[in-house]
């Protein structure tokens, strides 16, 4: 378990927690447990059962989804304070991405169990969380939507295709 | 209106950044593609034989020549004109936008920016281009990469093509390298004494010839050892050769765009120059920048030949210095001979000369129809080349293996 004050100070500077207040944020750090982990290790392959979220303390991390062979698209690099995982958490559905470590890196894992705790004990605290949840959710959503427009701009112009020739 | 105004900034091209995983172990290297990059790579694919048919339109017009090519699945038409036939014969799924850019230089002396991308999209509105991205070797190594031998043949390939040491900002080096001296190299009296180097390292030459078994012996017990440092020796002043490429684009007020080390399809070490550039000037320039990376070797060859003959019979310097002068001669002359199947400098200047860019990929796929049968009754001037540029290139690469083969039961001897 990690709760030491560090790890407390850390959690006050995450987003996805700001809105938590000091005591269940105390809960919360007791229940996500510290993952240090080497350069190149795998967390998890796309399409590996999930059962947790992590929150990144230290270290950048690169999610990637497989396109063909060995080659991968990256879809983000994170670094401290962001979150993956949380997708597997609530719909209990194989991971969608396969996630490494690009360096050195350390994470906070929170299981089902722990988050049900935390939700338990304090409804506040469950309502800040999903709400910071749901605004972090829109934003990808955007940046998933820009990065669909690069990709295809891309492939129109790697290809040279005009989509206006008839 | 100021000149910032003017000119706009121009769209940002769209990147790509693709995790490569290695086949080794969970690691992977992070590589960024630009579009342009991807495009210029690209190879594009006119549709099969069968699908399209292409008739010359007669003109009144002299010296004007259009084509039409029906799609025959879909039956739709498209007005060619003579460079745009020529653009379409280079799609061959194996030739990349820039080489075909190359080749469209070659043949007409200039480059129209717009003709290639205009003309993909009347050919794919027509649908008749198909892409395809990477290289035929490459396809059939995926095919067949459970065996073991494939797969650890595309493994090597495809780390030796990680290795790519080069500079893109290398103008004002060899500006730098061309005004303290460079210049020098494309005078008239650096032609005079490359001349006479020449001569006088053919006669030293043809004396070590005939004392072969005795220079040989110099090498004593460690005959492997030397050879490869001859080899070495001999690699490093590729990067002589390359050098003096750059040198004649200065010459010529050109731009070196690139140097570099990298594996040449995957497997030959090699350095290189970009000397694209050089194509937006005169024929001349052309030649000369082909021909004098390669005297970098004659001259070299003439002196090695040199200290051979003065350094005392049978020793290890003379064997040294021979060997190395042989290897020097033959590299000058594999470079500048254009008939031996490698697209080396001699034979971008016969294409050059010619006006057939890819005189070579011509050549090999029509007798590849002969063979099969299915090449045209017609013997005319191009056939007539493509038929001389097989049989010498067959004999001389016959002839190149013999000489080496006589070469060493020479010296065994």
């Amino acid at each position: 378990m990690s709760s030491s004050t560090e790890t407390l100070a850390f959690l006050r500077e995450v987003r996805l927690f700001k809105d938590i207040a000091e005591p269940e944020l105390m809960v919360l750090g007791r229940s996500m447990e510290e993952r240090p982990l080497k350069r190149g290790q795998i967390i998890c392959r796309e399409g590996d059962p999930g059962e947790e979220m992590f929150v990144v303390r230290r270290g950048s991390i690169v999610i990637s989804k497989l396109v063909t062979g060995r080659v991968e698209q990256v879809l983000a690099r994170i670094g401290p304070g962001d979150f993956f995982g949380e997708m597997s958490l609530f719909d209990r559905s194989p991971r969608s991405a396969t996630v490494q470590a690009d360096s050195e890196a350390t994470l906070l894992a929170l299981d089902r169990e722990g988050l049900r705790r935390v939700t338990e004990q304090s409804p506040r605290a469950a309502a800040a969380f999903f709400h910071a949840l749901v605004l972090i959710f829109i934003e990808r959503l955007r940046a998933s939507g820009d990065l669909v427009a690069e990709v295809t701009r891309w492939g129109l112009e790697a290809t040279g295709l005009d989509v206006d020739a008839r | 209106m100021t000149e910032t105004e003017a000119s706009p900034t121009p769209p940002r091209r769209a990147k790509l950044e693709l995790l490569v995983r290695r086949d080794t172990d969970d690691g992977f290297d992070v590589r960024e593609i630009g579009s342009g990059t991807a495009f210029v790579r690209s190879r594009p694919q006119r549709v099969a034989t069968e699908s399209y048919e292409l008739a010359e339109v007669a003109s009144r017009v002299a010296g004007q020549r259009s084509f039409i090519l029906k799609n025959t699945a879909t039956d739709r038409f498209l007005l060619l004109s003579e460079p745009e036939k020529f653009l379409w014969e280079q799609m061959d799924g194996r030739t990349s936008l820039q080489e075909i850019a190359t080749a469209y230089v070659l043949r007409y002396g200039a480059f129209d920016f717009d003709i290639i991308p205009n003309l993909m999209r009347k050919l794919q509105g027509a649908q008749l281009l198909t892409l395809t991205p990477s290289s035929r070797l490459r396809q059939a190594l995926a095919r067949n990469r459970r065996q073991p031998v494939v797969k650890a043949i595309e493994l090597g390939l495809t780390a030796l093509e990680r290795i790519n040491i080069s500079s893109r900002n290398v103008q004002r080096l060899f500006t730098a390298l061309y005004r303290y001296g460079g210049f020098l190299l494309f005078t008239r009296g650096a032609v005079l004494v490359c001349a006479l180097l020449a001569i006088v390292g053919l006669a030293a030459g043809v004396k070590l010839w005939r004392e072969g078994g005795d220079i040989v012996a110099g090498f004593g017990g460690h005959a492997v050892r030397a050879i490869l440092m001859v080899k070495l020796l001999f690699f490093l002043t590729v990067a002589a050769h390359q050098i003096v490429h750059g040198l004649a684009l200065i010459h010529y007020r050109r731009r070196v765009r690139e140097f570099g080390f990298t594996f040449l399809h995957g497997f030959v070490p090699t350095f290189y120059v970009d000397v694209t550039d050089i194509f937006m000037t005169s024929r001349r320039a052309r030649v000369v920048t082909a021909i004098s990376g390669a005297v970098v070797h004659l001259v070299l060859g003439s002196l090695w030949f040199v200290v051979a003959r003065s350094s005392p019979l049978g020793s290890f310097t003379q064997a040294f210095a021979a060997a190395s002068g042989m290897i020097q001669w033959q590299a000058f002359v594999i470079a500048l001979y254009p008939f031996c199947f490698i697209e080396m400098d001699g034979y971008h200047v016969l294409a050059d000369v010619l006006g057939m860019p890819t005189l070579k990929q011509e050549a090999m796929a029509w007798v590849g129809r002969l063979v099969r049968g299915r090449a045209p009754r017609r013997f005319g001037r191009h056939e007539q080349v493509f038929a001389l540029y097989v049989v010498l290139s067959t004999i001389s690469v016959g002839l190149f293996i013999a000489f080496n083969i006589m070469l060493v039961s020479h010296a065994r001897s």
